[in-house]
């Protein structure tokens, strides 16, 4: 086998080099002190740059550069991400779908509601934000939970999903259709992360059964119970996330039986 | 005013990469999220090149990596505006890189510095082995380039890395 050379000691550095070449330059690290120093050096300014320029990522994304995110105006009959979507009607109603104030662009395919395509839009959204993605932190749990209820006109709860690897990040609320919105942020130690979404007064629904949908990439399961309508969204697996969500509908259940505080 | 048409989630998300690879390639941050509003523009017209199931991410850096070489080449064309010359015109966008939430570390401060004054094409590549972890062969791609064109691209902006950051270690000292 050849000698190592500089742009295989490169690639080790990057973790992009082939196994059979990784091995000879691990045998040239432990003879040549030199070889080693630069690897530590390439290692290290890969890490100064990635925690100097990730800084970056948590600003706050400019208005204009949304508005560019959506289908331009005339020539988007076919939405590129979902090309069935072009033989569906489109049906423009006058939906305020919150922290926009646009109007929403809804799909018809046969989804009982929208709640779920907008939950998945916030998901994307405040799931995305660094820095704040939540309008209140889990260190403020209690207030959180008394904020949420005075606001939604009915009590909250947060489910505690520790017991399934993620925690409250906290939560927002947003302006839904006619009716407010609450969101929960959870995330696990990968920084994945969930969120549990609900709102009232779903119209003539009793029904307690998930629903599962994908939006966008994002996995959704769905459900009403009582008058409420919730949504827990996630970039995970359909199992993991139903996981997830029985054990939401579980806490959410027990809630409901027991006394508010 | 509004069409009509929410943002795209994944467009959405991709948004704060973009922005940072812009603000690589145009060392400028008002001119990046300029650049950033024409990609998304051209991907938009040109979303049925996008291969779904491929890395949406990286068809986007390809989108505004040729957005980016068409617009310079047509602001070399143009006498008037020279400032897109390959030296040093990411100074100002990298000395900001230092956030003031984030503890101001003197080498940070000054391999961003660094970074900054390298040709645009070594610091883009840079950006895309080293902070966004692609593989070379994606950056290959992207860059329509060869894979060893990109390894010694990036070879060389290491190199240039070392030899200033060895320049700068008595004064290092002195700040310390």
């Amino acid at each position: 086998m050849n000698a190592p050379t500089d742009f295989d000691l490169m690639a080790y550095a990057d973790g992009q080099l082939a196994p059979d070449r990784a091995a000879a330059v691990e045998g040239l690290l432990a003879r040549d002190a030199h070889a080693a120093a630069r690897l530590a050096e390439i290692r290290d300014q890969n890490r100064q740059l990635r925690e100097g320029l990730d800084a970056w990522l948590t600003e706050p994304i400019p208005e204009r550069l949304l508005a560019a995110a959506a289908p331009p105006a005339r020539s988007s009959a076919v939405p590129w991400w979902k090309p069935a979507l072009a033989m569906a009607a489109t049906l423009v109603l006058g939906l305020a779908v919150g922290w926009f104030g646009r109007e929403a662009l809804l799909d018809r395919q046969g989804t009982p509601t929208t709640f779920p395509r907008q939950a998945a839009f916030a998901h994307a959204l405040y799931t995305a934000d660094q820095r704040r993605p939540v309008e209140v932190w889990a260190n403020e749990e209690k207030g959180l939970v008394t904020w949420l209820t005075r606001r939604m006109g009915v009590q909250a709860h947060a489910p505690d999903l520790n017991s399934v690897g993620f925690a409250l990040v906290g939560g927002r609320l947003l302006a839904g259709h006619e009716k407010p919105t609450a969101l929960l942020m959870y995330e696990n130690a990968e920084k994945q992360r969930l969120t549990l979404q609900w709102r009232k007064g779903e119209p003539g629904a009793n029904e307690t059964a998930f629903r599962y949908a994908i939006e966008n990439g994002v996995s959704i399961f769905y459900w009403i119970d009582h008058d409420s309508a919730y949504a827990l969204s996630g970039n995970l697996d359909r199992t993991q996330l139903l996981a997830v969500a029985r054990v939401v509908y579980g806490q959410l259940a027990a809630a409901e039986a027991t006394p508010s505080r | 005013m509004s069409d009509g048409a929410l943002p795209h989630p994944d467009l959405v998300a991709a948004i704060p990469r973009l922005r940072r690879y812009a603000r690589t390639l145009t060392g400028e941050a008002s001119r990046a999220d300029d650049l950033v509003q024409d990609t998304l523009a051209r991907a938009w017209e040109k979303r049925r090149l996008w291969q779904a199931g491929t890395d949406l991410r990286a068809w986007l850096f390809t989108v505004m990596h040729n957005v980016f070489v068409n617009q310079r080449a047509l602001a070399r064309r143009d006498a008037r505006n020279v400032s897109l010359d390959d030296d040093g015109d990411g100074r100002e966008a990298w000395q900001i890189a230092v956030r003031p939430g984030q503890q101001a570390r003197v080498e940070l401060v000054e391999l961003l510095g660094h970074v900054g004054r390298l040709p645009a094409e070594q610091r883009e590549v840079l950006l895309l082995a080293a902070v966004e972890e692609m593989k070379y062969e994606e950056i290959a791609a992207v860059l329509d380039i060869p894979v060893g064109t990109v390894m010694s691209r990036l070879s060389r902006a290491r190199e240039k890395l070392r030899r200033a950051a060895d320049g700068n270690v008595p004064a290092l000292k002195v700040v310390k």
